[in-house]
């Protein structure tokens, strides 16, 4: 364990920037969002979540993965981002989200371009003291304090960070920052004192056991068509959602070139499972129920009993309809 | 083969059959020497097939793995991309990657009667299988094959239909929806042929593709005839981007249709949990 000042964090941050691109929160108008590091707008103190996770460093909402070139043969370009990156301030809701892109996009076949950023970057986290209305991940073993999946994690101790180190990569940028020392056993024990305080913060409280035991038994239960009720159809749950993976591939001209480009996609739209002269699921209850069950038990099933929700809370947060994923989970513990 | 799971393989078009109105099969052959050789894959599978400046769709092969260094694909031109392969020609070059999937089991079924119940275009992954159990004809016992279209304008593999049931202990019911005055055949969906054959049941297995409405309702018959949930087996069909498991697509209870399947038990269906 180490220990950074805090007045420090900036200097540390903008000497990585020769070797690295550095992404870290950034104050824009009201929000908190992920940027290309300034210093002048880095976001240190603040509570609870960046208004979108850190995923699009990852996984891009819309990416290029060949063009074709066709003249007499097809040729097939294709685009890797092969960036060095260090990502700061991610946090640990955000991590597991990371997890779970990693358990999809490494599992059975692995994903070139995923594969291509993820091992070029490092991500650096940042514990969370105190919760928001709308975060739970305590419930779900997945924050406010990470675990894994980092190769650096900071806590927030006042006027330092304590720095844990997770990875041979992690501990490279330590020693060749020069900025850090040796925390002191008194340092540990503050953030153990933090964390248990920051458990405390939670309003959002869900039994994750009762809700994963239930499940298989209330798949037709109203409860589905009450939440579906509320649905705009807008998908916003789904593109706020760290741990959201799923993709379309498109062709799209671009005046000789094609470009064979993916973007994501949303489950919660109609035209999801829509094939040419059927579609799977047309109703909304079906699309709703998909969402949550995919994520508490179809990918606990294939992915060691890992959640496919980062307890963040986004989608309660940006949902028109005032669909609240952490009700429904209540709700389905209650049944 | 390509690293890059995503990069397709480019195969000329080297011969287009009418099957049936609105189908066509194509005669597809790598291009790139090595793959042609290498290029393996189990009845039940499919690939994704492009359409440069088009798009990519997963198509399930239908010749069978018995036929070395060419690949069929037997495709109704129903959306974007099976609208676009219909226009390729003799010489045309589209984008196959693949195998995926899981395919029909086949060493399994060994030694029994084997009932095919296919409709429409739902022949052609069945054709796969059946041409290859021809290639091995004295592995199972009676082979019936009964198969259905909406007209006989829409009746596919005409041909291989004929050299199936002129085979021997082998039979080839077939039926149409809506007769036209040359039909002089059975009419109705294909279940009506069902009672029209002996089917010893117990040492039966059976496979089944067409439109999901069809196979829901020949599920429903066969289990009225006793046949268990591990008896039927059918393949399914969903939207796919990827068919590697990562897209979410085909996702159905824990299962990816991609990987897991898109060959399924009707037990394994039942287990999925989402109603099907």
């Amino acid at each position: 364990m180490k220990i950074l000042d805090k007045a420090k964090l900036s200097q540390f941050l903008e000497g990585l920037k020769p070797k690295y691109e550095v992404i870290a929160p950034l104050h824009e108008g009201k929000d908190i969002l992920f940027g290309r590091l300034d210093s002048t707008k880095l976001a240190i103190d603040f509570v609870g979540k960046t208004r979108l996770s850190p995923k699009e460093y990852l996984f891009p909402q819309r990416e290029v993965l060949f063009t074709f070139e066709e003249n007499k043969k097809v040729e097939i370009k294709a685009y890797l981002d092969e960036t060095k990156r260090v990502i700061w301030g991610i946090r640990p809701c955000d991590l597991h989200g990371i997890k779970i892109l990693n358990m999809v996009y490494f599992s059975d076949y692995i994903d070139p371009y995923y594969q291509a950023r993820s091992t070029n970057t490092l991500l650096l986290g940042l514990n969370c003291n105190e919760a928001e209305a709308s975060c739970f991940c305590s419930s779900l073993g997945t924050g406010p304090f990470a675990r894994e999946g980092f190769d650096l994690l900071f806590t927030d101790l006042g006027d330092t960070f304590l720095v844990e180190i997770g990875s041979k990569a992690g501990e490279m940028l330590i020693e060749e920052a020069n900025l850090f020392i040796e925390a002191a056993e008194k340092d540990k024990e503050k953030a153990k004192m933090l964390e248990s305080k920051s458990k405390q913060s939670f309003a959002n409280q869900i039994d994750i056991k009762k809700v994963e035991g239930k499940l298989p038994d209330v798949l037709d239960n109203p409860l589905w068509a009450e939440e579906a009720d509320k649905c705009f159809l807008c998908g916003a749950c789904n593109f706020v959602c760290p741990a959201c993976h799923c993709f379309n591939i498109e062709d799209i001209k671009v005046g000789q070139r094609t470009e064979r480009v993916r973007y994501w996609d949303s489950c919660q739209l109609g035209g999801f499972t829509q094939m040419a002269a059927y579609n799977s699921r047309t109703a909304q209850v079906e699309r709703l129920r998909q969402r949550i069950y995919h994520k508490f038990s179809y990918i606990p099933d294939r992915y060691n009993g890992q959640l496919g929700c980062t307890g963040c809370g986004r989608c309660i947060d940006v949902c028109l309809g005032e669909i609240d994923i952490a009700q429904i989970l209540r709700k389905v513990a209650n049944e | 083969m390509n690293k890059n799971i995503y990069a397709p393989n480019l195969a000329a078009v080297k011969k287009v059959r009418d099957e049936a109105e609105g189908i066509k099969t194509f005669t597809l052959e790598f291009e790139d020497r090595e793959i042609k050789e290498s290029f393996d894959y189990h009845s039940g599978q499919f690939v994704e097939l492009s359409i440069f400046g088009v798009g990519e769709a997963p198509v399930s092969i239908t010749s069978s793995p018995v036929n070395k260094g060419y690949l069929e694909l037997s495709v109704a031109a129903v959306g974007k991309v099976t609208q676009a392969l219909h226009l390729k020609k003799e010489g045309d070059v589209v984008g196959i990657r693949g195998p995926y999937g899981n395919g029909f089991p086949l060493a399994e079924v060994k030694g029994k009667n084997i009932l095919f119940v296919g409709g429409g275009i739902g022949l052609a992954p069945l054709r796969s299988l059946i041409n290859q159990m021809f290639a091995q004809r004295d592995d199972f016992a009676k082979i019936s094959i009964l198969y259905g279209a909406r007209t006989l304008q829409l009746l596919c593999f005409v041909d291989d239909l004929e050299k199936w049931g002129g085979a021997k202990n082998s039979e080839v019911l077939l039926s149409v929806d809506v007769p036209d005055s040359k039909w002089k055949g059975n009419v109705g969906v294909v279940g009506t042929l069902l009672p029209k054959t002996d089917i010893d049941v117990k040492n039966t297995m059976a496979f089944v593709c067409g439109p999901p409405i069809m196979i829901h309702f020949i599920i429903l018959d066969l289990l009225k005839m006793q046949f268990g949930g591990e008896q039927i087996i059918t393949t399914m069909e969903r939207r796919m981007e990827c068919g590697l498991g990562k897209c979410g697509h085909c996702n159905i209870g824990g299962k990816y249709v991609c990987l897991d399947g898109p060959v399924f038990s009707y037990r394994q269906l039942r287990e999925l949990g989402e109603n099907i």
